[in-house]
């Protein structure tokens, strides 16, 4: 068995040599589950009001290709943004954090928390001529829990879902098991849109080839590794608040094409090739600001931003001080400085500034101190030896910090960086650049830092990396191995609070708690950042920045 | 190059006489392009050696106030955008770029000349097999072979010198053995048989001081491959992670930002084409030297 494994090592590893040969030596490759770029708040530059234009084509560079079309069974960012074009929500959250109509007109919730009463638009129609009612739903919202789904983010997303009663055509009623203040937001996200219950009878295994939904665009066609195109469809009239135009969209149809290399999307956006493209590097983003031909659209993503978090089941970093040199240490200013030039805001809490519950207060919180790291170092008994690199009894004082490969969003850099600041308080620093994080951090636990992030909608996201219950990591802890009695008491509380100042000050105990033990060092907020020519006119954003083209049209 | 002066006492003593009188040193463009070679390559060997004497700034030292400087007096080849000197990095980083290449081409030729050797020598089914399973492996390209290697055994120095040394294997072990081969059948072979000298003695003092000259050729002109290779892998962020960046990681780390900062990738890159190039010109300067065709007329 073992073998055999091995010799599918070397021939993947043969097959991926002559992929990326070929593909001319790329790899942006963003294929992490837990961490989407995306978010609210859009900076929409430009626009000036303009009469919208009808008709034409918008191609749109991806950053990679996404894994599926079908909405409940993706796990990647990118297939989002073709996936929103094509699936409506039952809701829509809009940037401030509040939840409007979509497809639902209205809704109560029980007394208990417990169950959602729905009452749906009677207008809408699935692509494939389906209607759109409340079987259609209890279908979707059902189909997501079979696990024959395969779901993947989505049966996360949808929990604690329990079941549907259809009350009558256009009347659902959705059960929970316990009550849950995310769930709301959680309906609103693209990743628990409605396909047609048809089409997912239909196509079974095969729909993400064949999306079919009730959004703005109807699919076309998708070429493997080339591009996915969506039309127009023209009886749309259901558009979500975030959006002005609730007709059917002026564009004609949208190409979105696969572009993994970045300097070949910046370079097709900079000569026309295509009209826009997604996710550019920081220092091209400095270039094309004077590029008159263009035009940048940027989002800051919503929920946990990129976060280090310190493995307290690692010796020394069960110690608080231990941590706290770390805290000290780590000059995070500098970083985001150095490798974002100021095109990233810096991240002070274990939650985004655009999140609920967000704590402004822990702004401007941690300062390096080098000092202060030392002398805390000095109290644990580590001293600094003829190397420069401390140690205790005979044991030198390493860190072993493990980052993934491809280098997304120059995270690798992030460690070289921290490299030579901890060297500074006398930490020797490994770096592990893995292409299987899977197995290093989540089976193994074999890391003292990891980093990663996560794109939600609601501050209920920090349950899987604070709370005690999550054990997402070798099945027995979470990622900072964090145990805190008051936090999880918090963070369930928060879950059913129905007060929202209540509710508030529940989550910013919980950032304070988290950023005074020094559990995570956070790092950056990830800006999703459009380049598109002048032409292209009122891209516009949900409020996880997924972008959103019903508005968008190309002045002539 | 102290291999030389030993071996060429075993070379039958008649051609070693007739070769000195024509090739007496004359300046032509091609030995000063050889001369300048020469100059790189000691140059590069010396930043190897002693990088501390060469370069200006630590490599490590980030001033995060001085990112993505264009190159100055201060900075030779510029800073990158941690704000390291571009040139010291290049200066440290030829350590690991040389390390790789002199250590697989000496594993790679001594795995493969012992392949060749023993094939060529022995002959018979031992020969067919290991040379069927050599074809095989040749018609495998050396940087994909390398790159499955590495890929399948993590990165780590070892690991890529050992890549790039087995991917090397085939080629030596297969001119090897036609070079054995073709110097057993010599004349004085079976003179020496003739007089009744064993297996062994003929092998090592009559076929081996005679078959190896074209492998210290192909070794030389390997050098070149095999950094090149080295620097392709550490590009594709299959080689070393460490503290102070080859060559390759260096030229990898800057692709993103050649648009904005040309420097970082390019002079890395350029360090790379001089090298190869220098080793490249010597080895065919070898070559010219020692080919038995040029030497025998």
């Amino acid at each position: 068995m073992l073998k055999k494994r091995n010799n599918w090592k070397t021939i993947i590893a043969l097959t991926t040599a002559l992929v990326l040969v070929l593909s001319g030596c790329a790899g942006t490759n963003k294929a992490s589950n837990t961490d989407k770029n995306a978010s609210p708040a859009a900076t929409t530059d430009a626009a000036t009001a303009a009469a919208p234009a009808k008709g034409g084509e918008l191609t749109y560079a991806l950053a990679t290709s996404p894994d599926t079309l079908d909405p409940h069974r993706s796990g990647l960012a990118v297939a989002v943004r073709a996936i929103r074009t094509i699936h409506d929500n039952l809701v829509a959250q809009l940037p401030d954090g509040t939840i409007q109509p979509w497809l639902a007109t209205e809704w109560a919730v029980s007394e208990d928390g417990l169950s959602y009463t729905f009452k749906l638009r009677q207008d809408v129609k699935f692509h494939d001529g389906t209607p759109f009612n409340a079987e259609a739903v209890k279908y979707n919202y059902d189909r997501i829990l079979n696990p024959e789904t395969k779901a993947a983010n989505s049966a996360a997303l949808i929990r604690p879902y329990k079941s549907a009663d259809v009350i009558d055509e256009f009347t659902v009623k959705l059960n929970l098991e316990t009550p849950s203040n995310a769930f709301l937001g959680n309906l609103s996200q693209a990743l628990v849109s409605i396909v047609s219950p048809t089409a997912a009878q239909k196509y079974g295994d095969q729909l993400g080839k064949n999306p079919v939904g009730t959004g703005p665009f109807k699919f076309v066609s998708w070429e493997e590794n080339s591009q996915i195109t969506v039309e127009r469809n023209p009886d749309y009239k259901w558009a979500p608040p975030l959006v002005a135009n609730q007709e059917a969209p002026y564009l004609d149809k949208v190409i979105f094409k696969i572009a993994p290399e970045e300097a070949t999307r910046i370079g097709s956006v900079q000569s026309g090739q295509v009209l826009a493209g997604e996710t550019i590097p920081p220092q091209n983003i400095l270039a094309l600001e004077k590029d008159e031909k263009l035009q940048l659209f940027k989002s800051n993503t919503q929920g946990l931003p990129y976060t280090l978090f310190i493995n307290e089941n690692k010796a020394p970093w069960n110690e608080l001080k231990a941590r706290q040199a770390l805290q000290a240490a780590i000059d995070v200013d500098a970083i985001v400085k150095t490798l974002y030039l100021g095109t990233y805001d810096r991240a002070w809490s274990p939650l985004t500034p655009g999140t609920f519950g967000y704590d402004k207060s822990l702004e401007g919180g941690v300062k390096p101190d080098l000092d202060k790291a030392n002398a805390l170092l000095d109290e644990l008994g580590y001293v600094k030896g003829a190397d420069g690199v401390r140690a205790k009894d005979g044991k030198k004082l390493t860190l072993h910090y493990v980052d993934g490969s491809p280098n997304r969003e120059k995270r690798n850099d992030i460690a070289a960086i921290i490299q030579q600041q901890l060297k500074q308080i006398g930490i020797a620093v490994e770096v592990e650049i893995t292409k299987d994080v899977r197995t290093v951090v989540y089976e193994n636990g074999n890391y003292d830092i990891y980093g990663n992030s996560q794109v939600n909608s609601d501050p209920e996201a920090l349950r899987s990396f604070y709370h005690s219950g999550a054990v997402s990591v070798g099945a027995n802890q979470n990622l900072p191995g964090f145990k805190n009695a008051e936090v999880d008491g918090w963070i369930d509380q928060g879950l059913i609070e129905k007060d929202e100042t209540k509710r508030q000050e529940l989550y910013a105990k919980v950032q304070q708690a988290i950023i005074e033990q020094a559990v995570i060092i956070p790092i950056y907020v990830f800006p999703y950042t459009i380049a598109a020519s002048k032409t292209v006119k009122d891209i516009k954003f949900d409020s996880l920045a997924y972008p959103l083209f019903n508005d968008a049209f190309i002045q002539k | 190059m102290k291999e030389t002066a030993v071996a060429k006492t075993a070379w039958p003593r008649t051609r070693a006489m007739r070769r000195s009188a024509p090739r007496t040193a004359k300046l032509n463009v091609s030995n000063l392009l050889v001369y300048a070679a020469g100059f790189v390559v000691i140059f590069i060997v010396l930043c190897a050696l002693m990088p501390g004497q060469i370069a200006p700034y630590s490599p490590t030292e980030m001033v995060m106030t001085d990112i993505m400087l264009p190159p100055s007096l201060t900075h030779f080849f510029g800073t990158d955008y941690y704000g390291r000197d571009v040139f010291s990095v290049v200066v440290y980083g030829s350590r690991d770029s040389l390390l790789i290449g002199l250590a697989s081409v000496l594993i790679g030729g001594l795995l493969g000349a012992s392949i060749g050797a023993l094939s060529g020598f022995l002959g018979g089914i031992f020969d067919t097999v290991i040379m069927g399973f050599i074809e095989v492996l040749m018609t495998i390209p050396g940087i994909l072979f390398a790159l499955a290697i590495a890929a399948a055994m993590g990165p780590s120095l070892f690991n890529v010198v050992l890549a790039v040394a087995l991917s090397a294997v085939p080629g030596y072990a297969r001119v090897f053995r036609g070079q054995i081969i073709s110097v057993k059948g010599r004349p004085f072979i079976t003179a020496a048989r003739s007089v009744g000298a064993g297996n062994l003695r003929i092998f090592f003092r009559h076929v081996l001081p005679n078959a190896w000259s074209p492998l210290l050729v192909m070794a030389t002109i390997g050098l070149g491959t095999s950094i090149l290779i080295g620097s392709g892998l550490s590009f594709l962020g299959l080689g070393v992670i460490k503290e102070i960046p080859d060559w390759g990681t260096l030229l990898s780390q800057g692709r993103g930002y050649l648009t904005v900062a040309w420097w970082m990738s390019t002079f890395p890159g350029l360090a790379i084409t001089m090298l190869v190039l220098s080793v490249n010109l010597m080895g065919d300067k070898l070559r010219d030297h020692i080919d038995p065709k040029k030497s025998r007329f």
